[in-house]
């Protein structure tokens, strides 16, 4: 019964937060003085295209009712939110007409998941277990150099080491492609290891900068853990190191770095832009950069209303699973 | 069945701090002994050397610390140095430790904890066993089976406590070092730990040291009483007797200061 409450309580957060998120999406643009079916009408009729005021009258009310521009502004609004939660539609891109901006939402979507998913995955999972064994042990000589190490990479811009990667590895040393070309039939053994191929470079660069992020604060929580009294007392029941470390300092150390992860998975999308944009990699990021540059309003409502979903998201499905590995918040 | 002889505690290496000095204890078999004093007179240090618990940078400086163990049943004797008792720790030698909040691993349910402890020829074999005879154990101390599934944030102070205590008793040990397992609860709960331990002791017929800077608690169980002060001992001799008759004027300050029910009403001193 409990459990049902919480599980509603998250379930009504969730959905403020993204109406909420909707909300401001909606109105930020509508509080800048550019309006785009008149930029659209401008750009028309500098192309030399001649229109009595009946037609432009025509077009105008053609694109309003297309950018969902007509009627007040509660009306808009409310037509908008409706309009995305109920049937995920942002209408055609302007700049790729007449493709569903949802199409090239869903074209881009597995992309990022797959390249951010993985590497910071991958980060998390070394992070975590470098960072546990040197704050376990501070004064050995590999928990220093990997400290060391951490401490250099965690402040590097990941923009600025995709950079360097890039250069180093694609341009000096031509290992690594400099741009993303998949090649390979579908489902098959080449097309799998072309894109593994094309996305190391990328994914070098967000695992190596987190990875030292990672480090360093769980190795931070294994520091002050081991000063706690639980993990003495256990020390004077005679517990080895390995059962210490892995029953009473790994749990412990390891329930805020899941919440740290949900927060990653959801920023990821903002972290994914440029490097998306160095490599060409055709993920949100991407799209989200073609959308600025293009003007097209449409793509980059759908891309941003996403992000806004997919962060909410993270947060909520982490909300859900906490209970399972915090007995302090299950039996509350 | 320990010895504490002539011994000299501290912490650090180049700038020696003396917590202990000099002294000079013997522990009985089948007693409960008390360790007296106030905040810094030793007395939680003298207890880690003697428990063998170094970590904290512990040394001792000079003297020995012997301890004698006869197992129970086969009556096979350890004798030791307190430098190697940690492979005696929850077996012939525990340890219970003040019940603080985080005393207890908050992720990991109390039967677990209590398992946990125990010497690998109790850790193998069959589980559902093991728990009927915890289970067992904590109701002879009016602790119901449901403790064992809770998670620590679930128990009361008392409550932890008490598990704490049972804890250490379940291993069945020779001797059993209790730091300040009363302090911070309040006196009806101090009271039903005291009585659970001198029952335990009572049962086990092994030996019980407490480390309290309350002398009421030491006047409710112990047999023995060592008063420390500033890193000695200034007065040891049975309970009753120091304090029917305290030697030393820093244990006869101490019994003064103690509120008595027939005594005298003095005006406070302005």
């Amino acid at each position: 019964m409990r459990l049902l409450r919480y599980i509603a309580g998250r379930l009504v957060v969730y959905a403020l937060v993204v109406v909420f998120g909707l909300t401001v999406l909606f109105f930020v643009p509508r509080l800048g003085p550019t309006d785009p079916i008149e930029a659209m009408l401008a750009k028309v009729a500098s192309q030399g295209a001649y229109m009595d005021a009946s037609q432009v009258d025509a077009l105008r009310q053609s694109l309003a009712d297309t950018f969902g521009l007509s009627g007040s502004l509660l009306e808009q609004y409310w037509a908008f939110i409706k309009r995305i939660l109920l049937t995920g539609d942002f209408g055609p891109s302007l700049s790729m007409y007449p493709t569903p901006v949802m199409e090239l939402i869903m074209n881009a979507l597995p992309w990022t998941f797959g390249l951010l998913l993985t590497s910071t995955l991958i980060a998390w999972v070394l992070g975590n277990f470098v960072g546990l064994l040197s704050g376990w042990k501070p004064e050995s000589s590999s928990s220093r150099v990997m400290e060391g190490v951490a401490i250099c990479l965690y402040p590097i811009p990941y923009y600025i080491l995709a950079l360097v990667l890039s250069i180093l590895f694609s341009y000096i040393w031509q290992i690594f492609p400099l741009t993303t070309t998949i090649r390979g039939a579908p489902w098959s053994w080449n097309l799998v290891t072309s894109i593994l191929w094309n996305s190391f470079l990328p994914g070098a660069s967000i695992v190596i900068v987190v990875f030292g992020w990672w480090v360093i604060s769980v190795k931070a929580q294994t520091t002050a853990l081991k000063e706690e009294e639980f993990v003495r007392y256990a020390r004077l029941k005679g517990l080895g190191d390995g059962r210490i470390l892995a029953r009473y300092v790994l749990p412990n150390a390891i329930l805020p770095q899941i919440t740290f992860l949900a927060l990653q998975i959801g920023l990821m999308f903002n972290g994914s832009l440029i490097t998306e944009i160095l490599f060409d990699y055709p993920g949100l990021g991407l799209l989200i950069y073609t959308a600025v540059l293009q003007g097209d309003f449409n793509l980059l409502m759908g891309t941003i209303s996403l992000s806004v979903i997919a962060v909410a998201t993270a947060t909520m499905v982490i909300d859900l699973i906490y209970p399972l590995i915090d007995p302090r918040i299950r039996h509350r | 069945m320990i010895k504490v002889d002539n011994v000299t505690v501290g912490y650090g290496t180049t700038a020696f701090v003396k917590a202990v000095d000099r002294v000079n204890l013997t522990i009985n078999d089948n007693e409960i002994l008390g360790i007296a004093g106030e905040s810094g007179s030793g007395k939680s240090t003298l207890m880690r050397a003697i428990y063998g618990d170094f970590s904290t940078g512990l040394r001792i400086a000079s003297g020995t610390i012997t301890g004698r163990f006869a197992r129970n049943g086969t009556g096979a004797v350890t004798e030791a140095e307190s430098h190697d008792f940690g492979q005696l720790w929850w077996d012939q030698i525990s340890y219970i430790p003040q019940g603080s909040m985080s005393v207890l691993n908050p992720l990991m349910k109390v039967e677990k904890q209590v398992v946990d402890g125990l010497p690998k020829r109790e850790r193998q074999g069959n589980r559902a066993e093991l728990r009927r005879r915890i289970a067992t154990f904590l109701e002879g101390f009016g602790l119901e089976e449901s403790v064992l599934d809770a998670f620590p944030h679930q128990l009361s102070g008392g409550m932890r406590q008490r598990v704490l205590v049972a804890i250490a008793a379940f291993v069945n040990p020779r001797l059993i070092l209790a730091d300040e397992p009363t302090t911070a609860l309040d006196v009806v709960v101090q009271k039903k730990i005291l009585l659970m331990m001198v029952e335990i002791q009572r049962r086990q017929r092994n030996s019980l040291v407490l480390v309290s800077h309350d002398l009421g608690v030491h006047y409710q169980i112990t047999d023995r009483l060592v008063v420390m002060y500033q890193g000695k001992i200034v007065e040891a001799g049975p309970t009753a007797g120091i304090f029917a008759n305290p030697q030393h004027e820093y244990t006869q300050t101490l019994i003064a200061s103690l509120p008595r029910i027939d005594g005298t009403r003095a005006e406070a001193r302005r």
